[in-house]
């Protein structure tokens, strides 16, 4: 039974109880919702609606900003620099994205074994999320750093010359998205973990009994009893790889070159280096129009999935 | 027989997964305690030969280390106090109570959590100029009050529980308020800990926002110092930094976060599960 302040609908069951005379519908939910929705509008709704609107401005920062239509959109089809960061992004959230949840996974099965030792394991794959990621990309610098390195100085014992990671157009890219997978591996780690408990173990066993194998038993009812968390898990992470930022800025500022310049990045000189508010955003919607096909696409494929499993 | 082998395969299988991903951040603390002679070098020695804090002398005696800590600590600290207050109340409300409109309010709420920050800093630039408010704490904390994710996860607390309690005091006489103050409050013990783990630490981690809107050290908060002064570009040390220094520097903004996980990593693990359970 829930229980309904008394407002004009649930006013009944306080009638029907008697506990409480009709009343005209109540204002105690929109006090109880109205301070967050002071800093909601404020602070998120409406500079989005506000960043919509910029996007469609010759808008740099100073002078009045002056509508033009598609003119941004327009121009990005030209800007070869764009078309740069489009590709790296996608690069990066192509390889990022199936190697963190295929990692994330395993590490999720392997410490979910109830042996000893495991609550360790967990935690310390979960520690680098915690670092600050300004912190993870100077201290990857300096493990990526071609000469002294420590993971080229490994390498060298197997016998691989110095990588350039970062400091060659053909493998900074490569050095994010090493960083990266570091950094934040644990944290869908975690996710998967959660899922993998709420499984009933009485499947496991009767799927053992039916003798099936390690691998049937994973195929057959581990990861269509986790297709919810894989969903989630392959959401956040897409929606996040594809705003990379901050170990971008920190470890190349998008160099050498382009070579790692992501959308976020340029979003952020466009806008704060250059001050062109109106192109910043424009990009920005373009951002968000990706993220919303991919959250379409995704939503869609679940509930088909799901309706495979049910 | 084939029982102790799969043992052994588990320590040994953990033993490298423990030696992988720690190897970077001892790798850090090792170079930060190193004479900079013992750090230019293709010879790894894990434990230094001489042992040295001439570095975390150097980045506090020429950087505003501890100011840049205090202003995270400050202003993490108070952004999660604001949305646990913003977020208790408005997920209860979503969850508990019926108004009109609520359904729609919420999608449009929840909508929210696809827009990426990247649209909104702008005009929330332009806002805090207009304010006056560029370059102070309110900047750094009062956008965080917006958040979507805690007023989600309150909701669904909320929902999850059962109602007899409230129902109970508010047979007794109790005020909307005090029967959220007095008996909802205390039975939401995890989620507010959930909340309060996950707000703490994305704000401590926030970069972007930070970086467009500090730009003195009173106000800085340490990702934001920590990319500005310590930044190497390429195996370049960039300015006055050495490669000492700036591990240094990494070891001091990742030790406070790490200790208090290893102290609270129950916590931390559940308050991330929780966003990935539905109830």
């Amino acid at each position: 039974m829930r229980i309904l302040p008394r407002t004009a609908e649930s006013g009944s069951y306080a009638a029907l109880a008697g506990l409480a005379p009709k009343r005209r519908p109540s204002l105690t939910p929109y006090y109880f919702i109205l301070p967050y929705l002071v800093f909601f509008v404020l602070f998120r709704l409406g500079p989005s609606l506000a960043g919509l609107g910029i996007a469609f401005t010759n808008w740099q920062a100073v002078g009045t900003p002056r509508f033009v239509g598609f003119a941004n959109f327009e121009a990005m089809a030209r800007d070869p620099r764009l078309g740069d960061a489009f590709q790296n992004t996608v690069f990066f959230v192509l390889l990022t994205v199936p190697t963190l949840i295929v990692l994330s996974l395993a590490l999720a099965l392997f410490l979910n074994q109830p042996r000893r030792g495991r609550a360790v394991g967990r935690v310390v794959v979960f520690m680098p999320y915690v670092i600050m990621s300004t912190v993870v990309g100077v201290l990857w610098t300096w493990i990526l750093d071609k000469d002294f390195g420590l993971l080229n100085v490994y390498l060298n014992f197997f016998g691989i010359a110095n990588v350039p990671w970062l400091v060659s157009e053909s493998t900074a890219m490569y050095g994010i998205i090493l960083t990266t997978v570091w950094w934040t591996v644990g944290y869908d780690m975690v996710l998967f973990l959660a899922g993998l408990q709420d499984i009933p173990h009485e499947l496991y066993e009767a799927a053992r009994i039916d003798g099936a194998r390690a691998w049937g038993v994973f195929r057959f009812v581990t990861l269509p009893l986790l297709a919810p968390t894989t969903f989630l898990v392959l959401m956040l992470t897409i929606i996040n790889s594809f705003q990379v930022f901050d170990q971008v800025y920190v470890m190349t500022s998008g160099g050498p070159g382009t070579a790692t310049l992501t959308l976020v990045q340029y979003i952020y000189t466009t806008s704060f280096q250059f001050q062109k508010f109106g192109y910043g955003s424009a990009v920005a919607l373009i951002l968000f129009g990706i993220l919303v096909i991919v959250a379409f696409f995704q939503i869609r494929g679940y509930r088909r999935g799901l309706k495979g499993v049910e | 027989m084939s029982r102790t082998i799969s043992r052994a395969a588990w320590y040994v299988l953990l033993a490298v997964v423990v030696a992988l991903v720690l190897a970077p951040a001892l790798w850090m603390l090792s170079t930060s305690i190193k004479p900079e002679r013992e750090i230019i070098t293709t010879q790894i020695r894990w434990i230094p030969q001489n042992f040295t804090v001439e570095h975390f002398q150097a980045i506090v005696q020429n950087y505003p280390m501890m100011q840049w800590l205090f202003n995270s600590l400050f202003t993490a600290t108070a952004a999660t106090l604001l949305v646990l207050v913003l977020d208790s109340m408005a997920g209860y409300a979503f969850a508990r109570m019926e108004f009109r409109g609520r359904g729609l309010l919420f999608m449009i709420v929840l909508s929210m959590l696809f827009v990426p920050i990247q649209i909104t800093v702008v005009p929330l630039f332009i806002l805090f100029s207009r304010l006056g408010l560029t370059d102070t704490y309110w900047a750094l904390i009062l956008p965080v009050g917006a958040n979507v994710t805690g007023v989600f996860l309150m909701r669904q607390f909320f929902l999850s529980i059962p109602g007899e309690l409230e129902e109970a005091a508010r047979v007794d006489g109790a005020s909307a308020f005090r029967v959220f103050w007095s008996v909802v409050l205390p039975l939401a013990r995890p989620a507010l800990t959930a909340v309060a783990i996950i707000t703490f630490l994305s704000t401590w981690n926030s970069f972007f926002w930070p970086l467009i809107v500090t730009r003195s050290d009173s106000v800085r908060t340490l990702p934001v110092g920590i990319a500005q002064f310590l930044s190497l570009r390429a195996g370049m040390v960039q300015g006055q930094m050495s490669i000492g220094q700036s591990m240094a520097g990494a070891v001091f903004a990742a030790l406070p976060p790490i200790i208090i996980f290893v102290i609270l990593q129950r916590y931390f693990i559940e308050g991330i599960s929780r966003t990935g359970i539905k109830g």
